[in-house]
């Protein structure tokens, strides 16, 4: 019998995954607002906010000035008093300039009141290296994870970022929420039906058997492609993506190690107190130490100058060497 | 012209000038932030402000909530990290608050809790609900960033909120004139527009009446207000901060004490006698005694709380 069989998967890019999560939820709850430079009727700096302004207007949208400190601050007083506004905060590096509101008042406003006040609020926030400088390319997602209370994902796949802003917009406390510039552009399959992805699972995007590689955010496609050059020499790596940052699934990553006995980390900031020094000491808690080698960042700024650029970011084939010298180990 | 009750209001001062010396006497808290010679501002700012209005300050909290009606044996239990705190003891020194009292709370990072009320204000004007926000901050604010974008911000957004400068003219030990540009610190919130006026804020009836009127520009949607308040620090910058005045100055400021001029002048003007302030001085006393018994009583947290309401 024939019929007509309804698509469950839609192919959206990542910005646009973002702007459907944002839509479904504002129009869900009046409550959520957007707060940020230029995500009014220009759509985002990134185009993740387009359209919305036309639907949603400019009580619910507003462009901020150049003023990443007072816009945190009053995103953290609005949601405080009983919103839950998104804040864009166009590049990661200039997350620091909102630091006082974001980790000295909004994530310690439920404990300090005792439960009573929280702060709703997700700090949206473009990481990474696309040619930009040493001061609009760099991933502080390290610094964030070790703040109480506070959650911090790094989706990197359409679906994820979907999944995950529409959990940060029903959170109570305070979410950064990092997507990256590479990512934008890049297409995916979300679910047509509504969904959202719970913090703290990480995701493993290929069974492997030899070692185990962990990464998030946009060094999950650079992971991939790493995994899939060794494989050719008959390697097999297990690539588990932490969508999560905090909380952080060490029971997915350790359950991994002690398959594989070995575990390569791999971020796009610096691995000195680094996500993946995080990871594998949380993992080797559990698993008893392994063989491990963590890659990130060199430890220089990240220049605009594309070869100093390239130089200082891991890529696939620096992976994919550090893999092979894991496995002799 | 006059809208506040002016006995009612030295009973106010009196209370927290007696609240903060007992407090002082104590130490296991480690420190306090004291406002003795800043209880008109206070006192006089939250007489402008209704039930629905929130109040929002810097570290120096502990007058402004006594003033907003957050009861004082809540915030003496608060203050010594006992369990019968409007925060369970968790918030303590610069951090404490209480919404349902009108007193949305402290944040002890200078400059820190502007933007937070300018968010509190904003929250106001999409409820449409005709409650305003009052921030009250000191002159070491003047400097921080954070003032100023959050000024122009509430500007450009119309936002009902009330910048309240207590300009006690020292920042822990550096003077303000040698630390801030401006000839008043009013003049900040002219530059962005708003009602901006520079008080005597020793004068209680005075901040009043000023405070009325910013209150009444900001309700009926005029947009922010900022209103500076020139007050005296009697003591130093903490319970446990080096004072650098000498003696004499501090002397000398003491015959400036908002208390005292307010009670002399309600004593010219035959309101109130010898007996009637010896009266009001015993039950401000008893009052705190009750405080300070409340909180003694009350028990301390325990450790495994440590980790509650974190997330």
């Amino acid at each position: 019998m024939l019929y007509e069989q309804k698509p469950v998967m839609a192919r959206m890019f990542f910005r646009e995954a973002v702007t459907r999560a944002v839509r479904e939820e504002m129009t869900r709850d009046p409550h959520i607002l957007i707060l940020g430079q230029d995500v009014g009727a220009f759509g985002g700096s990134y185009r993740e906010f387009d359209g919305l302004y036309k639907i949603f207007g400019p009580d619910r949208i507003r462009d901020t000035p150049v003023a990443e400190a007072a816009t945190i601050g009053i995103a953290a007083g609005a949601a405080a008093a009983g919103y839950r506004p998104l804040v864009s905060i166009t590049y990661m590096d200039f997350l620091m300039l909102g630091f006082d509101a974001l980790i000295n008042y909004a994530a310690k406003l439920r404990y300090k009141t005792a439960g009573g006040l929280s702060a709703p609020m997700v700090v949206k926030t473009t990481a990474g290296a696309q040619g930009q400088g040493v001061a609009h390319s760099q991933c502080i997602e390290a610094w964030l994870m070790s703040v109480p209370g506070l959650r911090v994902v790094a989706p990197s796949t359409p679906a994820d970022a979907y999944g995950l802003m529409k959990t940060a917009l029903r959170g109570d406390g305070p979410v950064v929420y990092i997507d990256h510039k590479r990512l934008f552009p890049t297409p995916g399959d979300v679910p047509v039906t509504e969904t959202s992805i719970p913090f703290g699972q990480a995701c493993i995007r290929r069974d492997g058997t030899d070692l185990t590689l962990v990464s998030h955010g946009y060094m999950m496609r650079v992971a991939s492609d790493a995994a899939q050059i060794v494989a050719q020499d008959g390697i097999s790596c297990e690539v588990i993506d932490l969508r999560s940052l905090a909380p952080l699934d060490i029971d997915t990553v350790a359950g991994s190690v002690e398959r594989t006995g070995r575990l390569l980390t791999l971020e796009e900031g610096q691995t000195v107190c680094g996500v993946g020094t995080e990871v594998a000491t949380r993992t080797f808690e559990r698993t008893g130490p392994k063989p491990w080698i963590r890659i990130g960042a060199l430890p220089a700024p990240v220049s605009s100058n594309p070869v100093l650029e390239a130089a200082c970011i891991p890529d696939a084939p620096r992976v994919a060497d550090a893999i092979r010298t894991l496995l002799a180990r | 012209m006059t809208h506040i009750d002016p006995v009612g209001a030295l009973r106010a001062m009196l209370m927290i000038r007696t609240f903060e010396d007992t407090l002082a006497r104590r130490k296991e808290h480690g420190f306090q932030l004291l406002s003795s010679g800043e209880e008109a501002v206070a006192v006089g700012l939250a007489s402008a402000l209704g039930a629905e209005d929130q109040l929002l300050t810097g570290g120096r909290s502990i007058g402004p909530a006594l003033a907003r009606g957050v009861a004082p044996e809540r915030v003496m239990a608060e203050l010594l990290g006992k369990s019968g705190g409007m925060n369970q003891g968790r918030a303590g020194r610069g951090h404490m608050s209480d919404p349902q009292a009108g007193f949305f709370g402290a944040h002890a990072v200078v400059g820190g809790n502007i933007s937070i009320a300018a968010g509190v204000a904003m929250a106001r004007q999409l409820d449409g609900d005709g409650g305003i926000v009052a921030i009250l901050f000191g002159d070491g604010a003047c400097g921080a960033g954070a003032l100023h974008e959050t000024l122009n911000m509430a500007a450009q957004w119309k936002l009902p909120i009330l910048f309240v400068c207590n300009n006690n003219q020292l920042s822990v030990s550096t003077a303000r004139d040698a630390a801030l540009a401006v000839a008043n610190l009013s003049d900040l919130g002219a530059t962005f527009g708003m009602w901006a006026r520079t008080i005597d804020g020793l004068d209680v009836q005075g901040v009043a009446a000023a405070a009325r009127d910013a209150v009444r520009h900001i309700r009926d949607g005029l947009g922010p207000a900022f209103l500076e308040c020139t007050s005296i620090r009697l003591r130093s910058h903490s319970t446990t901060a080096r004072e650098t005045r000498s003696r004499a100055e501090l002397a000398e400021l003491q015959t400036h004490c908002p208390i005292r001029r307010h009670a002399a002048a309600l004593q010219a003007d035959g309101i109130v006698d010898d007996v009637g302030l010896e009266q009001m001085r015993q039950d401000a006393a008893a009052e705190i005694a009750q405080a300070m018994a409340y909180a003694e009583a009350s028990p301390y947290p325990t450790a495994q709380e440590v980790l509650r309401h974190v997330v």
